[in-house]
């Protein structure tokens, strides 16, 4: 597979980063948390669809330039993988999507920058807390597979944050 | 010695490519994730849009208090980090140089291109940002706006003057309070963030 060129990815425009073309910020655990927190307590349900339709239109905006610039990458599993190594390189965690292929199934996350912060902030929780994640992988789904944002369902049934093993996604088309 | 802000960038550059076994990036006494700006706008100011339909209060008083209460924290492990005693502590000479320290690390993490105006010791601090991502996203997202709407970027500067000049860590968060009367968002040339002592 195509070899992602992290060095020349992720750069800086005078102040700003981008990470291919695409202006980001670093941010750290405590203001993701924070942020997850304060939407959740006030909104419920509301507040994590929110955070799970950004991180999805951010993903997919982010992940389809990428892997139109990247041309070696021809088959899904390739594209998977490259998704897999940008979600790693951007600090998110390890994220496994190879048994994805046929563009359903599970995903499976055994550490995650998500889980290490809320757990570090918060301690364990009683509801899957992967939002993000959800989110990111509904955006991640829909550029592999060329089609629009807002296809794919994703729902977290095991999560660490509430003690399981490993986070696992279940994904499905809407 | 003033603090030299091409070394911090270049540190925070260098140590965001290098994340450890579990895809985690640890640096400067955090853990840090490389995101679009597009991310953080759509959560601040969908959430504000939907909160104001719901609740009617407002969401902007508790995407700052968030963001004070973060930027307390992460400011204070970035002060305790070995990077920090590496790279930042050599050019500190007096307790201000600290600041110039907090900004040019807030610099390297891609918030703007932040300069100190003023500070005042232990009164006065005014930031000015001339390319806030929160500003500009909330004009792509939203068109011009009516009051100032950089969330992050103002609790931000109220928790550096926390940390300066409040009491002990943790009991000097939310000591200071900023305001931003000027905003990109609004028309203005560029944000402008005051942080003084909170009235409580």
């Amino acid at each position: 597979m195509a070899k992602m060129k992290w060095k020349h990815e992720l750069d800086r425009r005078h102040h700003q980063v981008v990470l291919s073309g695409q202006h980001v910020a670093i941010h750290c655990h405590h203001y993701n948390i924070n942020l997850q927190k304060t939407l959740e307590d006030t909104l419920g349900h509301a507040g994590t669809a929110i955070i799970y339709q950004a991180a999805e239109e951010a993903a997919f905006q982010g992940l389809e330039p990428l892997l139109e610039q990247y041309q070696g990458l021809k088959t899904i599993k390739s594209k998977l993988e490259m998704c897999s190594i940008w979600y790693q390189n951007c600090g998110l965690g390890i994220i496994h999507l190879q048994d994805l292929e046929t563009g359903t199934g599970y995903a499976v996350s055994s550490d995650s920058h998500h889980v290490t912060g809320w757990l570090a902030k918060h301690g364990c929780r009683n509801t899957p807390g992967c939002h993000f994640t959800c989110g990111w992988l509904a955006g991640a789904m829909a550029c592999v597979f060329g089609k629009p944002a807002g296809t794919y369902m994703v729902k977290e049934i095991k999560c660490k944050m509430m003690r399981d093993p490993d986070c696992i996604f279940q994904i499905g088309a809407h | 010695m003033a603090i030299d802000g091409e070394k911090i960038v270049q540190a925070v550059m260098e140590g965001s490519r290098i994340r450890e076994s579990r895809g985690i990036i640890p640096l400067f006494g955090v853990y840090l994730s490389i995101f679009s700006t597009q991310y953080y706008n759509r959560i601040n100011f969908d959430f504000e849009k939907r909160i104001k339909e719901v609740q009617g209060i407002k969401a902007a008083e508790l995407l700052i208090q968030a963001a004070q209460e973060c930027g307390y924290t992460t400011f204070q492990g970035v002060r305790n980090s070995w990077e920090w005693d590496e790279i930042v502590q050599p050019m500190i000479e007096r307790k201000e140089d600290q600041l110039m320290g907090f900004v040019q690390v807030a610099v390297a993490f891609g918030w703007g291109d932040l300069q100190v105006q003023k500070l005042i010791p232990g009164s006065d601090l005014v930031i000015r940002v001339g390319d806030s991502y929160e500003a500009k996203g909330y004009v792509e997202l939203n068109g011009i706006a009516d009051t100032g709407k950089c969330y992050m970027l103002r609790g931000v500067t109220g928790a550096f003057m926390d940390l300066l000049y409040g009491e002990g860590y943790p009991e000097g968060c939310f000591t200071f309070s900023a305001t931003e009367p000027l905003c990109r968002a609004k028309g203005d040339p560029y944000c402008e963030f005051v942080a003084r002592k909170s009235l409580r």
